[in-house]
């Protein structure tokens, strides 16, 4: 069964059409990778369905349940995290305390006016356990913001797990990083959601292709093609009108 | 080794100052020792105060609606309630506090920044206009007078309403108060709060529901500044429209301002520094406000941190790379 579906989502920002029609499913343990040239509407579509913007018409479909009207929260309490293009983590604070943010909203710890989250041992515990998955176990106490650049990509991606999401939505999980980042922060991706729904918007195609599961090309507003990555290498269409710009 | 060294020192100083708080009444005359009371109340006042301004990062200009909201309902149960006990009408006056800043909050909530506060200023006139015609209830310009009833512990009644006895009264109630708001700011909801004012979308995005937080915090802040508002009016046992007016609202942003928002203990710092320097001044010339006025203009500008953040400065403690020190706070 699909984790995921987007039926038909249209987004027109006061009459600029960014999404004409726009139809995925993802199933519950597929890395699904959306890629497109710039301006495609990649960016419009991850905030569709991350509950930032409501789509002027179609449905996302989460676990069976419509959640095209539910609030950015209440979709991460349904099991749905996102990370950022651009790091968006709490600068000031702790590595440990940037995931336990994540960690403790998962059980619900998020209003209470007498429990001390640092002093819950459990919630500790998961944080770390965290802080380890994404390689930052020795940053701990480290602010965010004194982190190396790809650390800080690091926590990003842990900051995201913290809520041990049944999707995660990546957008553009590699961008600004070198070569040898890459590489690792591709193992670290496949990683980590070997267990979870995932899906990438990337624009380097060498993430995309040693990722996906499934691709699908988007192009001004609609969905060229969708398939395997030997299909998508394959498609003539696809070729024409975004491998080949790349290439050229 | 360092760490558990300054743990020691904080718990020694802790009591130290818990000490001298508890001999006050012998150290004091009555004159002095009421003053030193009166800062006690407003220490709390404007500690729930910086819980917004500090914490959250939202100007209000309306706090004494609550403050003064807290002090007319505790003279209207004690008025219109006769036999109510003393904790009775404080804890009424504290939950209706507790309805008007959730009705206040829901409706203002909605916008940020210079709207907010233009709102609040609006509302806390709106409370004061209530005050002033409703005077069936409120006693209008005339005010309420009050006449405390003794608490009653149980074995026996004791009169609190002046002197020692009030003073360790307010020390208890109000000195938990004072206590449950540092604790807060180490609770889920406070470091939610916190991590709020870092970065609200990601909190968002993490599955917080921020209006809710800044709601809850409202108020929480509301509440505890009509706690305060109720022990003023048992410390004048009198309550007047000065309680909600903007001069009381202007009262704590200076109290705030002058001790600093940045640590737990500027505001506290700052209630004692205005009520000491209130009364020197006032004794002097009826112009004092002139002199206070210049005084927060002088603050504002060179030492923005504020007597907390100033004392951090010359102790050469805290980088100010963290001028919120709340931060800091989490172990």
């Amino acid at each position: 069964m699909a984790i995921l579906q987007v039926n038909g989502v249209h987004k027109d920002f006061s009459g600029l059409q960014v999404l004409t029609g726009v139809d995925f499913e993802v199933g519950e343990k597929e890395r699904f990778s959306v890629i497109g040239p710039n301006g495609a509407g990649k960016t419009t579509l991850f905030n569709i369905i991350s509950g930032k913007f409501r789509p002027s018409a179609g449905q996302v479909i989460f676990e069976g349940r419509d959640i095209s009207s539910l609030p950015t929260y209440a979709r991460a309490r349904l099991g749905m995290a996102r990370s950022f293009q651009i790091t968006n983590i709490f600068q000031r604070l702790s590595a440990l305390d940037n995931i336990l943010a994540g960690v403790r909203s998962r059980v619900g710890l998020r209003h209470h006016l007498l429990r001390r989250p640092h002093h819950d041992r459990d919630l500790m515990e998961r944080s770390e356990e965290i802080l380890e998955r994404v390689g930052l176990a020795d940053q701990r106490h480290t602010p965010a913001q004194e982190l190396a650049y790809g650390q800080q990509r690091a926590l990003e991606m842990g900051v995201t797990l913290s809520l041990e999401p049944k999707l995660v939505l990546l957008d553009e999980p590699t961008a600004g990083m070198s070569r040898q980042e890459t590489e690792e922060a591709i193992s670290m991706i496949r990683r980590v959601t070997r267990e979870t729904a995932c899906v990438i918007i990337e624009h380097d195609m060498n993430v995309v292709f040693s990722l996906a599961d499934r691709i699908s090309v988007l192009h001004y507003g609609v969905m060229l093609a969708c398939g395997t990555p030997e299909e998508i290498r394959a498609d003539q269409r696809v070729k024409d009108a975004y491998l080949g710009e790349e290439e050229a | 080794m360092m760490a558990s060294q300054k743990a020691m020192l904080h718990r020694v100083g802790l009591a130290l100052a818990l000490a001298l708080l508890l001999v006050m009444p012998w150290l004091l005359g009555s004159y002095q020792l009421r003053l030193f009371t009166e800062a006690v109340i407003f220490s709390l006042y404007a500690v729930s105060y910086n819980m917004l301004l500090g914490y959250a990062g939202l100007l209000s200009f309306g706090h004494a609606m609550f403050f003064g909201w807290g002090a007319f309902s505790f003279a209207v149960a004690l008025n219109h309630f006769p036999g109510i006990p003393l904790m009775g009408a404080v804890m009424l006056a504290v939950a209706s506090t507790t309805v008007i800043g959730l009705v206040v909050g829901v409706l203002l909530l909605r916008v940020k920044g210079t709207p907010f506060a233009l709102l609040t200023l609006a509302f806390n006139a709106l409370v004061f206009a209530i005050g002033i015609k409703w005077h069936s209830v409120t006693g209008g310009d005339d005010g309420l007078s009050i006449a405390t009833p003794a608490l009653n512990l149980g074995f026996t009644d004791l009169v609190v309403s002046s002197g020692p006895n009030f003073y360790y009264f307010t020390l208890v109630i109000v000195g938990a108060a004072i206590a449950f708001a540092w604790y807060f700011t180490r609770t889920a909801m406070g470091q939610s709060v916190l991590l709020i004012r870092e970065n609200e979308e990601r909190m968002r995005f993490l599955g917080y529901n921020t209006n809710v937080s800044r709601l809850i915090l409202f108020v929480l802040s509301g509440a505890l500044a009509g706690l305060a508002g109720s022990f003023y009016a048992i410390l004048n046992s009198f309550v007047s429209l000065d309680a909600v007016s903007i001069e009381m609202t202007t009262k704590v942003l200076l109290m705030t301002f002058i001790g600093g928002t940045g640590q737990f203990l500027g505001p506290v710092a700052g209630a004692f520094f205005f009520t000491y320097v209130q009364n020197f001044l006032s004794d002097l010339t009826d112009n004092w406000p002139l002199i206070m006025g210049a005084l927060f203009i002088a603050m504002v500008l060179w030492v923005p941190g504020g007597l907390a953040g100033l004392a951090a400065k010359l102790s050469g403690g805290r980088k100010d790379d963290d001028p919120d020190g709340t931060l800091a706070g989490m172990e």
